[in-house]
């Protein structure tokens, strides 16, 4: 078992890898160049499953429940985020988003090898509400990654073509902006409630804890942050038609606060304490 | 090999050009009737907008006069319109393999890199395959130049972007919208330019509003774009709907300003919308830029794209001339070994002639109580003895067919001592059908193939 862990492991790291590689080429490469990007979605699949054999293999292994260890949660948002990119890559042309969704999985994957291994329940808390405290807030981010990741994009795209620089030379490769707007606003809509059951679960623990330190009051607030952050770009969009490149920046904005968040966990549970 | 004749943009002006016009029901009588001629043995005809051009290849194939089977197809096109004789050219051998190559890979086009030459040349193809005037020689010539063509446009960026400036609108429109189905373009006055442009949207799936000062030309538009027409009054209504406006009036002064745009955008909740500027002066006030959502390209921005799409096409140019280049030295090779059929084809029509004279004597004497099967047997064991005879002369004359090495045997030489050996010139009139080929030189144990007779004899070579 500990094998196919190790295995799955490596040939996850690989399979990432050269999917990021393929992708970024598929972005780099003059139009009708030879490079062609049909690999690399195949490969991102191929790591999204072996990511998958050893999340599972793994905690057997180590028998902790996937979402019950920083360490799976992590790698567990990544496999999200993979999931999310690859349903909804043909429905919304969101082929060069692949070169930003490669990245962080692998990223993800790797880096959660260098948190804490596991964590035991924090006394006095609810074990099954920190369950779907947990599952909520990992199926969250991951929707959260890519919206931040399509919101990336379609500064790029709208800038290029605002300048109207290389509007040649790239030509058709980047998703149009309708499409990634539209990605940015439904990722959003479908995380959201789940990022709300977080914070509201992770208020009752907070209030539950009662010696929380300097980086728990930051880790809250920012947690706050990104709720509020998220809120107001649906909510303005719904009000005053704020979309565009004010969505993607809120986007960005709130997820940059909720990976504040989880650098802070990160830290924590390095230093002993428990999720 | 094979010769082009014709001309094209670079040789003849429209005048002439419009003057040698084939249509396509009288193109496979033409053909057929040039086939007719004793020296050519095979023709088609390639015709566009900017050239019209004879492919063809003797009767004798690769040992034809090339200098004849030219003549008779300048004689061929010159007698539809005699004046247009001083402006063709005629490219033999090699140069005619490399100008084809190049017509097919759109190198020698009006617009570098265009598409639509190589569907011309495969439509060509096709048209004098069906009317029975391809051979042999085009048989494979056409694929190479066809497969020459694709290497072209999928190893380089010559076909890359847009060159044209409505093209360019609207793949524009596209990267900003994606598909266009169920969003709203406005064209406001008329041009050709935004007539076009507003054509193409259409076909994109847009729906088409055309907003005119006077509404019996605008409705006379909208007709002919298949839109539907608004009077002047409407313009701000039109532009709140409006996800793509192009605007061609002859107006002095800005007829859709910042105040416009800013009330529109609000309408619109944020949405998108592009401006396609193509007045001269300008009609859309440049300041609109400063608002979110809104973009805007004039006639200058978007001949820039165009002007930035023709200079990548240039450059790839050099490198689809690399790929045509070594293309055609490989369709050389493959001609130069061609040469040594003829000798191989003798000899295997030699070698299986006797053996079959003998193995039918033995039928008739000695084995004659071997049934059917056997008899089957044998006739298979003798052909695959005169393959395994066969595979190293085979080689040998090939190579020295695509070798010109002063120290070794020429061609010429073995196939002068293979003659006088096997007494060729006594039965020159040996079969040089398909049957008479030999096999795959990497299976000289195995049954010959079935393949068309020029086929084999490239299957040996790979």
């Amino acid at each position: 078992m500990e094998d196919i862990a190790t295995i799955a492991f490596y040939l996850g790291v690989v399979a990432y890898s050269v999917a990021a590689t393929l992708f970024f080429l598929e972005l780099a490469r003059r139009e009708g160049g030879a490079v062609r990007a049909q690999w690399a979605p195949r490969l991102l699949a191929l790591g999204g499953a072996l990511h998958a054999v050893h999340v599972v293999t793994a905690s057997l292994l180590s028998k902790v429940c996937p979402i019950d260890s920083l360490h799976f949660a992590l790698s567990f948002t990544a496999l999200i985020a993979v999931g999310a990119y690859l349903l909804l890559r043909e429905r919304f042309r969101l082929y060069a988003l692949g070169a930003f969704v490669a990245p962080i999985a692998l990223t993800f994957l790797i880096g959660a090898q260098f948190v804490g291994q596991s964590s035991d329940a924090v006394a006095g808390v609810s074990r099954t509400l920190l369950m779907f405290h947990i599952a909520a807030n990992v199926l969250g981010v991951g929707l959260f990654l890519i919206a931040g990741a399509a919101g990336a994009v379609y500064l790029v795209q709208e800038r290029r073509l605002r300048t109207k620089k290389h509007v040649a030379n790239l030509g058709t490769r980047l998703p149009p902006l309708d499409s990634l707007d539209r990605t940015t606003h439904r990722l959003l809509l479908a995380g959201f409630p789940l990022l709300t059951f977080g914070v509201v679960t992770g208020a009752v623990f907070t209030h539950q804890l009662t010696a929380g330190s300097g980086a728990d009051s930051l880790r809250t607030f920012l947690g706050y942050a990104t709720w509020i952050l998220l809120a107001a770009v649906l909510v303005l969009r719904e009000t005053i038609g704020f979309r565009g490149r004010k969505t993607a920046y809120g986007t960005i904005a709130g997820v940059v606060c909720m990976l504040l968040v989880m650098l802070l966990y990160a830290v924590r549970s390095n230093a002993g304490a428990s999720l | 090999m094979i010769v082009v004749v014709g001309l094209s943009h670079r040789t003849a002006p429209i005048a002439v050009r419009e003057k040698l016009v084939l249509e396509p029901d009288t193109l496979p009588d033409f053909l057929r009737e040039l086939v007719q001629s004793p020296e050519v043995g095979e023709a088609l005809l390639v015709s566009t907008c900017n050239r019209v051009e004879l492919v063809a290849a003797g009767r004798a194939g690769f040992d034809s006069d090339l200098e004849q089977v030219a003549k008779a197809c300048v004689a061929a096109l010159a007698a539809r319109a005699p004046d247009i004789a001083p402006h063709l050219y005629a490219h033999r051998g090699g140069a005619a393999v490399r100008h084809l190559f190049r017509v097919a890979a759109s190198l020698d086009s009006m617009v570098l890199g265009e598409p639509q030459i190589l569907g011309q040349v495969k439509e060509a193809y096709e048209i004098a395959r069906r009317a029975g005037t391809v051979g042999a020689v085009l048989h494979r010539t056409l694929p190479r130049a066809i497969r020459a063509a694709k290497r072209v446009r999928t190893e380089t960026a010559i076909g890359s972007g847009q060159v044209s400036v409505p093209s360019v609108a609207v793949d524009l429109t596209r990267q900003i919208f994606g598909d266009l189905s169920g969003h709203v373009a406005v064209l406001v006055g008329s041009g050709e330019m935004a007539e076009a442009v507003a054509r193409l949207l259409k076909v994109a799936g847009a729906s088409i509003i055309v907003v005119g000062r006077t509404l019996s030309r605008a409705e006379e538009l909208a007709q002919t774009v298949g839109g539907s027409a608004r009077p002047w009054t409407d313009l701000k209504q039109s532009l709140c709907e409006a996800d793509v406006v192009v605007t061609s009036t002859s107006a002095p002064h800005y007829v859709i300003d910042y105040e416009m745009v800013n009330l529109a955008r609000r309408a619109r909740r944020g949405k998108n919308q592009f401006f396609i500027d193509l007045a001269v002066p300008r009609d859309v006030e440049p300041r609109i830029e400063e608002l979110d959502g809104e973009f805007l390209y004039n006639i200058d921005d978007l001949s820039k794209v165009v002007s930035e799409t023709l200079s990548t096409r240039t450059r790839e140019a050099a490198s689809a001339e690399a790929i045509i280049g070594r293309e055609a030295e490989g369709y050389d090779r493959w001609a130069d070994a061609e040469q040594a059929t003829p000798t191989i084809v003798l000899l295997r029509a030699r070698l299986s002639a006797a053996l079959e004279e003998e193995l039918n004597r033995s039928l008739r004497g000695k084995l004659k109580h071997l049934g059917a099967d056997d008899r089957a047997a044998l006739a298979k064991m003798l052909e695959s003895a005169v393959n395994r005879l066969l595979h190293q002369p085979t080689i040998r004359l090939r190579q020295a067919a695509l070798e010109r090495a002063s120290d070794s045997l020429s061609l010429e030489q073995l196939s002068s001592a293979i003659s006088e050996l096997f007494f060729f010139e006594a039965e020159s009139d040996a079969p040089s059908n398909p049957e008479n080929m030999p096999p795959e030189a990497d299976s000289p144990s195995g049954p010959a193939p079935e393949l068309p007779s020029q086929a084999r004899v490239v299957a040996s070579r790979r």
